[in-house]
Formats: structure tokens, C-alpha cells, sequence
């Protein structure tokens, strides 16, 4: 083995509690992140990721239980504090730029401002207000926007410039791990690559570590190292994120990659997933995918599939992995 | 070309901005400005770009939902061209049967207190066709098509007893139960989730060849214009700055910001290295525009030619490759 994992999530079951049942958002999923390590989660709307990354800072829901598992940073299992020494690790440890956080700048304080507050909150030891200042002109400078800015208020930023100044916030306190949830999602796609170019700079020089969730594979192919496919509150496969996209085994993971179009390569025929995903208050038995699993046998509605190693650092949840095809199918588009 | 379906000759569409509640508007949004293109029958034709650079603008001129400030937009009618902006009313009622637009929240096009029987059939009913029996059987069939099987177990629900999917498929229904030749169809899949999007992408371009129509085809994404589209405009600030052939716009893109566009459009494929965004920072609003080309902020060509010129013609560069740039030389097409 190489260095220790800096985060470990051990089998976390969270739960939402709702009038009409338990919601389960999260369902027996493990995973871990190395120091300086990128590492992606991609899965559909409501299939359990920003469950996950809120759950990690411990800012989940008021109506979310934690049913088993543990989160541990450095081998300190998190979801075992007390609140107020969970507060030290936030934004000091682990940081996050969630989606649409660019939106939520008070509009009534300068931008450098609410920086600053955060600075004084958890930066230990205090800085001065000479060391503040220029702290932030320096994180400015990183994130691409003109240090002058930090006296200007929200509404002078563009939304891309919002959504850098999130990116120098969740720096301020030298953090070891980002959580970037749909960092980029409601932005323009030149945006949307310079914020990507830039974070990913950033991650690599100070080496942090970094978990992206997001919704679009091709964000996450360009930005990860190892990538964890989610499928209605499961991790399904959990691997390189090269060999993952080359050799994909669930058949939930095939299917989602066979069915993402490109601009480069050739026009290939996308081969469309049949159903929609389930409802998570009442999830299918067995494996949660077979309902729509054109690989399903008998076993599958029964039967869950346990996390298998398949490769070298490459894990798949599914009792029939090995009749998935090897490579996706590059046929044409007629 | 065959003769066209749909020709746009200098479109234009100029919202006025009013700076205080008093004030007459003095500025301009300069939605759609100046844009011309055709599309011919059964062609399927993608209108890409950033938010706010006048898709949805031009795809509500196209089936009327608006009224251009200038400029003039022909339609095929048995045969020959026609007017949109003078038709009249017997000729209005037969452009309506004949041009739909589908919407990219689907709960636009859907009114949340009726069925999706009321929903899919009310176009037979403004248009006055067939009896409620025969209405019955052809709104049927049209979820037969779409996908909504079996037929009976939908036509009752209520929008939110769909999923967004579901409520996609709908809204196809309802848009093609007249039987159109022209649909606009306006970022109809960005909302829904990617295992879901394919099969809507699909339904549509069996639908095309089904019914024999032509779409405008607006969405911002470029892997799904090239999916489903014969050719691309790509628009910049209310102008189109590059057409032609989807393949040759993508593996020849001339435009300096079509090739940025391209560029950071990100690829599913992990060993890709993508080459380096061009341009900086994002899009601006479209107020009273420079003269000089749109670009000419962003531009990272832009030379003292671009400076002291107008705004540049989209012209053929060969080939049906039309690009509005000062810089681009013809024959590159
Ligand atoms: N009814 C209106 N009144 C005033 N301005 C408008 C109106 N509709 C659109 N605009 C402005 O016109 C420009 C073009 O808008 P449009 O909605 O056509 O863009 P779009 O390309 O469809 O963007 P998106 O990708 O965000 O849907 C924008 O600057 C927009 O703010
Ligand atoms: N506070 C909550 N109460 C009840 N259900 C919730 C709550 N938050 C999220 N959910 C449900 O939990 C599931 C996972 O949601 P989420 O983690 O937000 O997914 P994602 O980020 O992947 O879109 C979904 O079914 C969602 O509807
Ligand atoms: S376990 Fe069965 S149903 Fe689940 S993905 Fe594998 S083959 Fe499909
Ligand atoms: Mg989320
Ligand atoms: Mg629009």
C-alpha cells in the first residue's frame, strides 16, 4: 500500500425520515481518497450525491439519519463528534463549493468581506488584518479574478466571477479536501472550462485533494482520477477513471456510457437506457438496477450484488458483470 | 437546396431596456439581429450558443409566438412562399396547424390542471377537427407513438402524476398531433436526466422521418446538436457567426468562437487532450452593440481590419460553410 487514505466513507446508510417512508439516499457506500487525489461521482439526478457530500461536512438535512457507517478524516470517525468539534474540521478541513453557492453571497458585504469573516472564523492561528488582506488578494490571483475585485459586492461579479470567489472562499483556510458539488453546472460552457482548468491547477499544485460530483461524465473524465458511478443511492463501480471509461463493467456504467454523445470520435449510435430511475422510497429489491437491466437474471431481483474486485483498484457491484461487453460499441450513427 | 421549407431573411428582434419606471427606453437588447437562413424540407437544423444569445428569441419569431421588429420570415405553403408576418386569418389558422414549438420545461407547454388527454388534444380542438370519438382514438395513437404505452393508462394523469421524461413525451405528442412540417424544438431534452435524454433524442429523430418534419433544433450542448442535426448556426450576441454542414462546422470550425466553444465542450473520454480555450472571460448582454464585429471584446485574432469594419457578412466560405469573420479567407470552407 501506498500513503494511508486521508478520508474513508465505510459503509454510510443515511436516510431522509419523511411522512410517506424513508428515503434511502445513501445505501451501504464506501469509498476513499488519498492525499492529492481527484476523485469523481457521477449518477443521475436524485440518485445520492449531494446526500453524500453534505453528509461528509455533517450539514446533511434535518430529517436525515445516519442508519450505519462511518466517515473517517485522518481514522476519526466524523459522524462521532460532538457539533462543535465537527465545526473545526469545516472549512479548515474539508471545504466545499456547492451548487449554486455562487448564489449565496450576501449582497450586502463586500465579497473580500465575507472572505474575511470566514478567515477570522477558522483560520488558526489568527492572521493580522495586514495578513488577511493580503491572503485574499493571493487567493483572488489563483482563482483568475483581479485582486481589486475583493472590494466590490456580489452583484458587480459575473456569474462565473461568483462562482471563482466560491473557489477562493473554500481555498481561504488551506483546506486538504475540496468537495466540489456541480461546481460549474449552472455556468456557460467556456465558463464552465476555465473554472475546471483553473480548479484542477489549483488542486494539483497545493495537492489537495478533491471530490467532484456531478451529473456529467464528461466533467468528470476530464477532471478525476478514480471515479465512483452512483445508481439510486449505490456506488455501483468504483475505479481508475481511464480504465473505467476504456473497460466499463456494471451495466448500468455501460449503458451510461454508451449513451453520452461527443463532439469528438466518430458519430456513434447511442444506445438508449429503457425506464427511468426509481423512486428511493420504495427501491427495487435486489440489485436497484434491474428493473431496467437488460443483463438481469433471476438472482438480480433477489439478491444484492456486493461490491467485487474486478481489477487493479477497480470494484463492481453486479452478479453479472462478466457477460457486459468488453468495449462499448463504436457502430455508427445511421 | 431544394426549394425551402422555412427561409429567415435579416431577422431582427430589439427589446427595449427602460432605466427607471418613467423613462422611455433609450437602449436596446439586440436579441436576434440581422439573422438569415433556411431550412429545407425534412431537415433538421441546430441553433447553438451561450445563454441569453437569442435561440429561444428566434425559434418564438419563427412559429410566432412574438413579432419581429424587422426583417421577414417565408414559409412554405402548398407550394409556394408565404409571409409570416402579413398572413392572414384563414392562412394564420392553417400556419398554427402547420408550425409547433416544443419547450424545454415541459410544465410551459403543459397546464397543470389538465390531462394529458386535454393537453394532447386541445390543438385538434382550436383547429376544430374530428369528432371527440375520433379525437379520443388519435390522441391514442400519437402516445402510442411517443412511447406512453398502453395509451389508456395515460390519458387521464395529471402533469404531476408524469415524470420529466414522461411529461417530454407529452409535449411530442401534442406538437405533432396536427401533423406539422416545421417544429421548434427549444432545448427539449436539457432538463432531463441523461439516461432518459437518449431516449427522447431517439423518439424525436424517428418521429422526423415519421412525420416528414423539419426542426430547429435549439440547445446549447454541441455533442447533441451533432446527434441530431443535419447542419448548425452557431450564435454569438444575436448574430449567427458560423453555418454549414454539422461535421464540417465540428472537424472544421473557422469561426474563432466556434472554435472556442469547441474546444471547451468537454469530452467523455479521459485519455482526450483537448487544446487550449482561446477567449476569456463570458458573454455579455447584447445592449447596444458596437458596430464593429460582435466578437471583437473576446476575439483573439482581432486585427485594425476588424477595428474599422462593420460587424462582418456571414458569407459562403465553399461549400455551403458560411463564417462571419473579417479574418476567415474564402475556399477555407
Ligand atoms: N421578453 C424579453 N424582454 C426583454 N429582453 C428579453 C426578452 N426575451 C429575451 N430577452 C433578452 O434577449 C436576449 C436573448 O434571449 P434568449 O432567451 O433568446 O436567449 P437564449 O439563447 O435562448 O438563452 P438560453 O440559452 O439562456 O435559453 C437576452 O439578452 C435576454 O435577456
Ligand atoms: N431533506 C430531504 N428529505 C427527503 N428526501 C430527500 C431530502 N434530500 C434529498 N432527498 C432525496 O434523497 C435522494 C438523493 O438526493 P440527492 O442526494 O440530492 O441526490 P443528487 O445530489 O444525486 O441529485 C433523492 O431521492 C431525493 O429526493
Ligand atoms: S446485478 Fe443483475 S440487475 Fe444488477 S446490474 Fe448486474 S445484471 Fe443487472
Ligand atoms: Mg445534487
Ligand atoms: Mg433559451
Amino acid at each position: 500500500m501506498s500513503s494511508p487514505p486521508l478520508l474513508e466513507v465505510d459503509r454510510l446508510v443515511m436516510h431522509y425520515v419523511t411522512e410517506k417512508g424513508e428515503v434511502s439516499a445513501v445505501e451501504d457506500v464506501s469509498f476513499s481518497l488519498k492525499k492529492g487525489e481527484a476523485l469523481g461521482l457521477v449518477g443521475e439526478s436524485g440518485c445520492g450525491k449531494t446526500s453524500i457530500a453534505m453528509s461528509l461536512l455533517r450539514l446533511q438535512a434535518d430529517n436525515a439519519v445516519f442508519k450505519s457507517g462511518e466517515i473517517r478524516l485522518n481514522g476519526e470517525n466524523l459522524l462521532a463528534l460532538p457539533e462543535d468539534e465537527m465545526r473545526r474540521h469545516r472549512w479548515k478541513d474539508i471545504a466545499m463549493v456547492f451548487q449554486g453557492a455562487m448564489n449565496a453571497w450576501n449582497p450586502v458585504y463586500r465579497v473580500g468581506d465575507q472572505i474575511r469573516e470566514a478567515l477570522d472564523l477558522h483560520f488558526r492561528p489568527r492572521l493580522s488584518d495586514a495578513e488577511v488582506t493580503e491572503r485574499i488578494s493571493r487567493l483572488f490571483e489563483m482563482v483568475g479574478l483581479n485582486p481589486a475585485m475583493a472590494n466590490r459586492y456580489p452583484h458587480e461579479f459575473s456569474g462565473g466571477m461568483r462562482q471563482r470567489a466560491i473557489i477562493a472562499m473554500a481555498l481561504s483556510c488551506d483546506p486538504s479536501i475540496i468537495i466540489a458539488d456541480e461546481p460549474t453546472t449552472a455556468l456557460d460552457v467556456i465558463v464552465q472550462d476555465q473554472i475546471l482548468q483553473e480548479l484542477k491547477k489549483i488542486q494539483e499544485e497545493l495537492g489537495m485533494a478533491i471530490i467532484y460530483i456531478s451529473h456529467d461524465i464528461a466533467v468528470i473524465a476530464e477532471v478525476t482520477d478514480t471515479i465512483g458511478i452512483m445508481y439510486a443511492g449505490k456506488l455501483v463501480e468504483l475505479g481508475p477513471t481511464v480504465e473505467v471509461f476504456a473497460r466499463p463493467k456494471h451495466p448500468y456504467a455501460y449503458l451510461l456510457l454508451s449513451s453520452t454523445p461527443s463532439v469528438t470520435g466518430p458519430r456513434r449510435k447511442l444506445a438508449p437506457l429503457e425506464g427511468e430511475p426509481p423512486n428511493l422510497l420504495n427501491p427495487p429489491t435486489g440489485c436497484r438496477f434491474h428493473p431496467r437491466c437488460p443483463y438481469a437474471t433471476e438472482r438480480c431481483s433477489i439478491d444484492e450484488p456486493p461490491m467485487e474486485v474486478v481489477g487493479d483498484g477497480h470494484q463492481v457491484a453486479c452478479w453479472n458483470w462478466q457477460e457486459v461487453p468488453v468495449t462499448i460499441s463504436q457502430e455508427a450513427r445511421p | 437546396m431544394s426549394e425551402p421549407l422555412v427561409k429567415v431573411d435579416q431577422l431582427t428582434k430589439l427589446f427595449p431596456v427602460s432605466r427607471g419606471m418613467f423613462r422611455r427606453p433609450v437602449d436596446f437588447i439586440h436579441a436576434v439581429d440581422g439573422v438569415s437562413f433556411e431550412i429545407a424540407p425534412g431537415e433538421s437544423l441546430g441553433l447553438v450558443g451561450e445563454s441569453g444569445c437569442g435561440k429561444t428569441t428566434t425559434g418564438r419569431l419563427l412559429v410566432k409566438l412574438m413579432e419581429p421588429t424587422s426583417g421577414q420570415i417565408l414559409m412554405q405553403d402548398e407550394g409556394s412562399l408565404i409571409d409570416v408576418a402579413h398572413i392572414g386569418s384563414d392562412d394564420l389558422r392553417r400556419f398554427r396547424r402547420r408550425v409547433q414549438m416544443i419547450f424545454q420545461d415541459p410544465y410551459e407547454s403543459m397546464n397543470p390542471r389538465r390531462t394529458v388527454f386535454e393537453t394532447v388534444s386541445e390543438p385538434l380542438a382550436v383547429q376544430n377537427i374530428g369528432s371527440l370519438r375520433e379525437r379520443e382514438d388519435r390522441v391514442a395513437q400519437m402516445l402510442q407513438l411517443v412511447g406512453l404505452t398502453p395509451p389508456n393508462t395515460f390519458l387521464f394523469r395529471y402533469p404531476h402524476e408524469l415524470s420529466g421524461g414522461q411529461r417530454q413525451r407529452v409535449a411530442i405528442a401534442r406538437a405533432l398531433v396536427l401533423d406539422p412540417s416545421f417544429v421548434v424544438a427549444d432545448e427539449p431534452t436539457s432538463m432531463l436526466d441523461v439516461s432518459i435524454r437518449i431516449s427522447i433524442m431517439e423518439l424525436m429523430l424517428e418521429l422526423a422521418d415519421a412525420f416528414d418534419v423539419s426542426y430547429l433544433y435549439i440547445t446549447h450542448d454541441l455533442a447533441v446538436a451533432r446527434y441530431m442535426c443535419d447542419r448548425i448556426a452557431v450564435m454569438y450576441l444575436g448574430k449567427i457567426v458560423e453555418l454549414g454542414d454539422t461535421e464540417e462546422v465540428l472537424s472544421n470550425p473557422l469561426h474563432p468562437y466556434t472554435r472556442a466553444l469547441l474546444s471547451a465542450v468537454p469530452v467523455p473520454d479521459p485519455t482526450y487532450r483537448k487544446p487550449e480555450v482561446e477567449i476569456k472571460g463570458g458573454i455579455t448582454k447584447a445592449i447596444n452593440p458596437p458596430s464593429e464585429c460582435r466578437f471583437i471584446e473576446r476575439c483573439p485574432w482581432a486585427t485594425d481590419i476588424c477595428h474599422a469594419s462593420e460587424h462582418p457578412p456571414l458569407e459562403d466560405k465553399g461549400a455551403g460553410h458560411f463564417v462571419a469573420c473579417h479574418l476567415v479567407d474564402k475556399g477555407a470552407g
